[in-house]
C-alpha cells in the first residue's frame, strides 16, 4: 500500500497536517465544548479545516476523532453518541481527502489515569478504545495513536487496534523535558516508551504536542538512536500565550518552526507535520522546505 | 533540636513515600501534645514543598505527586481533629475549592487545597467539573473568604471569568478573593478576569492566600 511505500523509499520525506483546534477557533466557533462533536454539528467546518491541509501540501491528514474513545466521551457525557460522532469524522475526512492521499485514523488519550492518579485500568482502556477503533477501520488507511502521556495507556491502545486491524500505527507519546532528559508526566523515559512501543510493533515511533519545535529537535536527537524504526514527529508552534478574544495564540514565526522541522529531517526524521498553534500556512511552508530537499 | 529532626524524620517520611512512617509520626506527634501547626508547617508541610520541588526539577512525575498528595491528606485526618480542639487553631480563613466545569482535570486542585488546609485554612473542595453556580452557592453558605477556580484546558478557563461575572451581577464581589489556577492561566489572563491573583504552584497558591488575607 502507497503508505509502506512511503516508508519503503528512503528519499521520502511524508508530509502530516497540523493543529485542529485553531483552525477551529479561526473559523469562529467558540470555544468551550469538545471540537469531535463538529463532526456532526458543523460537518462543512471539519471538512474546509482537512481540505485547507491537504491542498497545503499534506501527504497524509487525520480524522477529527482524537477525543472520541468511549471514555473520554463519557467524560463529557457524549458515549451514546461514540457511533455518529467517529463515523461523521470519518465521513468528513473522506469527503476532503484527495486522491493519492492517505487518511489516518486519530486516537488520543482516554483522559482517565491508572492508579494512584487515577482509576482507569488497562481492561477499561483496551475496551475503551477498541469501540472507537472498530468505528473507524473501514474507511481508513494508517493510524495515529497520540498525545499519550502513559506509556501503559498507549500500550492498551496498541493492543485495541491491533485487535481489530492490521493497518499501519504511528504510536506518538507526549514528552516533558527535564533535567535528566525527556519523560512523560507519568515518569516514563523516552528510552522505556520506545522500547515498549517497539515491543508492541508499533510501524512508526513518535513524539507530539507539549514541546516546541526547539525541544523537538533535542528529543530527534535522543530519539533517533533509540529506534530503528521510522520517526514522526509533531511538535507545537512554541509555547501559548491567551489573547484578548480569550483564544490561545501561538507566537513563533512560521519560519523558526520550519528551520527546526529541517534540522530533525536532517536528523532522521520520516514523517513530519505539527501540532497545537500550526496551521496550514505552516505546512505549507514544510511543504516547500521538502520539495526543495527532494529536488 | 530534637524537635527539628523529628520534623525532618516527617518530611523525609512524605518524600520518600513512607505512608506507616508518616502516619506513624503523625499520632506520636498527637500523642506527645507537640505544637500541631508547627509539625504541619515544619514537617509535613516541608515534605510536599520538597516534592513539588522534585516534580519541578523532573526528579518526581504524576505518581509521586499524587501518592505524596494522599499520604499528607491521611495524616491530616490524624492531625487536623486534635487540631480544632485546641485554641490555638482558629482557621485562618475559610477557602471554596475547585475545577470548573467542563474540565475534568484536578490533581493541580486537589494538591493546592491540601497545602492550604496544612496551612491551617478550613478548605472545602468541590471536586471536578463543578458548575460555576454550585461554586458560588457553597462559598456564600460557607461564608468563605477565598474562593479558587481552577482550569486546565484553554476550552474551560472561561468559567473561571464566568465565576466573578456571576459574583458582580449579584453584587457581591466584594465579599470574597478570588483566585485561579491551572496551566494556561496567565497574569494577563487574571487581569482580564479582574481576579485577585493568580498561582502556577500550590506553595505560590499558599502564599497568595496568606497575603491576599493579611496572614
Amino acid at each position: 500500500m502507497l503508505f509502506h511505500d512511503w516508508l519503503n523509499d528512503s528519499s521520502k520525506i511524508i508530509l502530516f497536517d497540523g493543529g485542529m483546534g485553531s483552525e477551529v477557533f479561526k473559523r469562529g466557533i467558540k470555544p468551550g465544548k469538545l471540537p469531535d462533536t463538529l463532526n456532526i454539528e458543523q460537518p462543512d467546518v471539519i471538512i474546509d479545516i482537512h481540505k485547507s491541509y491537504y491542498i497545503a501540501g499534506a501527504d497524509m491528514c487525520q480524522s477529527n476523532t482524537f477525543g472520541s474513545s468511549f471514555i473520554n466521551l463519557k467524560n463529557y457525557k457524549l458515549e451514546d453518541r461514540i457511533r455518529e460522532i467517529n463515523l461523521g469524522g470519518l465521513e468528513n475526512i473522506k469527503k476532503a481527502c484527495p486522491p493519492n492521499h492517505l487518511i489516518v485514523a486519530d486516537i488520543g488519550p482516554s483522559g482517565e489515569f491508572r492508579p494512584p492518579v487515577g482509576k482507569a485500568s488497562p481492561d477499561q482502556w483496551i475496551s475503551s478504545f477498541e469501540k472507537q477503533a472498530t468505528l473507524l477501520e473501514a474507511g481508513v488507511d494508517l493510524w495515529h495513536i497520540e498525545t499519550m502521556s502513559d506509556i501503559e495507556e498507549m500500550k492498551a491502545a496498541l493492543e485495541a487496534v491491533r485487535i481489530i486491524s492490521k493497518k499501519p500505527i504511528i504510536s506518538s507519546m507526549t514528552y516533558k523535558k527535564t533535567k535528566k532528559g525527556f519523560y512523560t508526566i507519568m515518569g516514563d523515559s523516552l528510552e522505556k516508551c520506545a522500547q515498549i512501543q517497539e515491543d508492541q510493533d508499533a510501524d512508526v515511533i513518535g513524539a507530539n504536542c507539549t514541546l516546541g519545535s526547539d525541544q523537538m529537535v533535542d528529543l530527534m536527537k535522543d530519539l533517533k538512536h533509540l529506534t530503528d524504526k521510522p520517526i514522526s514527529i509533531k511538535p507545537n508552534a512554541g509555547q501559548p500565550r491567551i489573547n484578548s478574544d480569550n483564544i490561545a495564540v501561538y507566537d513563533q514565526p512560521i519560519k523558526d518552526f520550519v528551520n527546526d522541522i529541517g534540522e530533525m529531517i536532517q536528523l532522521g526524521a520520516k514523517i513530519v507535520g505539527g501540532c497545537c498553534g500550526t496551521s496550514p500556512a505552516t505546512i505549507k511552508e514544510i511543504r516547500k522546505l521538502i520539495d526543495s530537499l527532494e529536488n | 533540636m530534637a524537635q527539628e529532626q523529628f520534623y525532618g524524620e516527617i518530611s523525609d517520611a512524605i518524600v520518600n513515600l513512607d505512608k506507616e512512617k508518616a502516619i506513624e509520626l503523625a499520632n506520636r506527634a498527637v500523642t506527645e501534645n507537640l505544637n500541631l501547626l508547627e509539625v504541619i508547617e515544619k514537617g509535613f508541610g516541608d515534605g510536599i514543598r520538597r516534592i513539588g520541588d522534585l516534580w519541578e526539577e523532573g526528579e518526581f512525575f504524576l505518581p509521586e505527586l499524587m501518592l505524596g498528595g494522599r499520604i499528607m491528606q491521611e495524616s491530616m485526618n490524624i492531625l487536623l481533629p486534635s487540631l480544632k480542639e485546641s485554641e490555638t487553631s482558629a482557621s485562618r480563613g475559610v477557602i471554596v475549592i475547585a475545577t470548573i466545569e467542563g474540565d475534568i482535570h484536578s490533581i493541580g486542585k486537589t494538591i493546592v487545597g491540601t497545602m492550604l488546609s496544612a496551612n491551617g485554612f478550613d478548605v472545602y473542595d468541590l471536586g471536578a467539573d463543578v458548575p460555576a453556580e454550585k461554586i458560588i452557592e457553597t462559598a456564600v453558605e460557607k461564608n468563605a473568604d477565598v474562593i479558587g477556580v481552577s482550569a486546565l484546558l484553554t476550552t474551560t478557563m472561561f468559567g473561571q471569568k464566568k465565576i466573578i461575572d456571576i459574583l458582580e451581577e449579584r453584587g457581591i464581589r466584594d465579599n470574597f478573593k478570588v483566585i485561579i489556577g491551572g496551566a494556561p492561566v496567565t497574569r494577563e489572563w487574571t487581569e482580564e478576569c479582574n481576579a485577585d491573583g493568580f498561582a502556577g504552584s500550590a506553595i505560590e497558591a499558599v502564599k497568595l492566600v496568606k497575603h491576599l488575607l493579611n496572614k
